[in-house]
């Protein structure tokens, strides 16, 4: 009789996941205890001794890592496997090599695909209404609360099943076809606007130097006192509106991305820029 | 604060936290952004539109903050919670910019706390694997959970908890002292507020080095930014704009794929 695993059970495997993949997290065997934990029910159901069991389960509470919200796709994928194997048709040593070859891939797109492009690009929406107005400030918050969960919760089980029913084969062709390249230089555009919108209006840093004067009007023959003769921000603004903020925020791309510096020490940097900016306000007259 | 403020605070810095027994994705990757992080200390501090004009500066500051491999660049939830708090309660008296300045520091102290505490217990989960190990070994299927929720769930909420507590503890009697806002001097509202403006720079930024993957990519991000400078857009508009934009690409891309 030919082994399947219960509906029961796969939902079951998969609330383990979804609510606890990153419970133990650590540097010996990164989310390898989470995904044990998920494989229980799977392995408690396909496999009938002890010892086959134990089998099983050690070589699911070893080192595995994703991105675990796109990454249940590798869940789905291994608990058809098993089922496979459970009955002979597939062996441990192929599990386990499918497992660690995943870890890349899921990783990679789970992070650039949905961390650094999903989430960012529903936070500036989120944001967007939020900032509207004071009083309705906490929509934003709440839309975000209701939609990131829900939204995510189905991606990742719709990825989990199908995970499950086309195999390594099924993730293989979507990543093979460019269908996956597609989507993700999509929200790249998405996101690459959006973010050129947010460093205009959020980023702030101007060149606080000026020189005031009192200033005599020959035509009225009266002293102006306090005139700004030369506002550097003002004029580097006339050359290109918020230029400064544009080169701040390339600047730590830059340093970011190319340089490997790391965020606490940009961090510093940026601290030690706005004392030295601050200070040069102070000396011109800029701040008082 | 009041102790009852403190406590909801804390939990919710555990709640928001990674691997928090509601799972990442409501958790970390909710709980724990600035956006909803500060509409929940508003709830609790009875202030949603001042916490919320701090939280939104401090999203966008940490937009960039994206975890690969556990690699956790600041601790967010323990930033945002942390810092909005510290502003509102400290706050008072002083000007918007002045005040996310201040929400800026606190959060950065939250933020190294919770780095910390996130390594304490990334140390104190590693003996967690000879339970799982012990438990495999035994082919005990309906033990599996304890290593990894039980053991993880202890160890993650004393690391998050308890030094929360501590920090909101002290801010508290800090902030009893009197006024805080005439306290600090002009010069260090001034910084604060400079500071502040400048370090949405560095959210940009990070995240910017997650897409811009091909060099062209610079003149769409230099459109997003010219469509606020020279168009007079407001965010949500260009999200729109972008919107169109992205399903206009989707569209042609096959056809440019085959073209070229």
């Amino acid at each position: 009789m030919t082994k399947k695993i219960s509906e029961q059970t796969l939902k079951k495997s998969f609330r383990n996941w979804f609510f606890w993949n990153g419970c133990s997290q650590q540097a010996e065997s990164m989310l390898g205890m989470a995904f044990g934990q998920a494989m229980a029910p799977v392995i408690d159901e396909l496999y009938d001794t002890k010892e086959e069991k134990a089998e099983a389960l050690k070589r699911h509470v070893s080192l595995f890592n994703t991105e675990s919200q796109v990454g249940s796709v590798v869940n789905g994928i291994v608990c058809g496997m098993e089922e496979a194997n459970a009955n002979g048709e597939c062996t441990p040593e192929i599990i386990s090599s499918v497992k660690t070859a995943l870890i890349g891939p899921t990783s990679a797109i789970g992070d650039s695909l949905w961390v650094a492009t999903i989430i960012p690009i529903l936070l500036t929406i989120c944001l967007s209404i939020s900032q509207a107005s004071a009083s309705t400030s906490w929509l934003g918050a709440v839309l975000y609360m209701v939609i990131y969960p829900v939204l995510t919760c189905f991606i990742s089980y719709k990825l989990f099943r199908f995970g499950y029913k086309s195999g390594l084969e099924g993730m293989q062709t979507i990543m093979a076809n460019g269908q996956l390249e597609k989507l993700t230089s999509t929200m790249t555009v998405m996101g690459l606007i959006v973010v050129g919108a947010l460093t205009a209006s959020f980023v702030s840093v101007s060149l606080p130097i000026q020189i005031v004067r009192d200033v005599y009007d020959a035509t009225t023959d009266t002293v102006l006192s306090g005139q700004v003769l030369f506002n550097a921000d003002n004029m580097l603004n006339a050359i290109f509106p918020r230029i400064l903020p544009l080169g701040l925020t390339l600047g730590v791309y830059h340093l970011y991305a190319k340089k490997q510096w790391s965020p606490m020490k940009l961090m510093v940097a940026v601290l030690a820029l706005a004392a030295v900016l601050t200070g040069l306000g102070y000396a011109t007259g800029f701040y008082c | 604060m009041s102790t009852f403020q403190i406590f909801l605070i804390a939990l919710f810095i555990y709640l928001g936290s990674i691997g928090s027994i509601v799972g990442n994705t409501i958790g970390w990757y909710t709980l724990g952004r600035p956006l909803v992080a500060s509409f929940v200390v508003g709830l609790i501090m009875g202030d949603v539109p001042a916490a919320m004009a701090i939280g939104i500066p401090l999203q966008i500051m940490y937009m960039g903050n994206v975890t690969p491999g556990g690699a956790v660049a600041w601790d967010l939830s323990y930033a945002t919670y942390i810092g909005t708090a510290a502003a509102l309660a400290l706050g008072k008296g002083l000007g918007t910019t002045e005040i996310i300045g201040l929400a800026v520091v606190f959060a950065g102290i939250g933020g190294l706390v919770g780095q910390l505490m996130w390594n304490v217990s990334y140390a104190l989960n590693l003996p967690l694997n000879r339970l799982a190990n012990k438990y495999a070994e035994a082919g005990e299927t309906r033990k599996m959970y304890i290593p990894n929720v039980v053991g993880g769930q202890i160890i993650g909420f004393l690391c998050r908890f308890i030094p929360a507590i501590i920090v909101l503890t002290s801010l508290t009697l800090a902030s009893g002292q009197g006024d805080f806002a005439s306290l600090i001097p002009g010069w260090i509202t001034t910084l604060l507020g400079v500071f502040g403006g400048m370090m949405a720079a560095l959210g940009m930024g990070i995240i910017l080095s997650f897409l811009l993957k091909k060099r062209y990519h610079i003149v769409i991000f230099l459109a997003g930014f010219i469509l606020v400078t020279y168009f007079g857009l407001n965010t949500m508009a260009v999200a729109v704009v972008a919107v169109i934009t992205a399903v206009l690409y989707f569209m042609a891309y096959d056809k440019v794929k085959v073209e070229a």
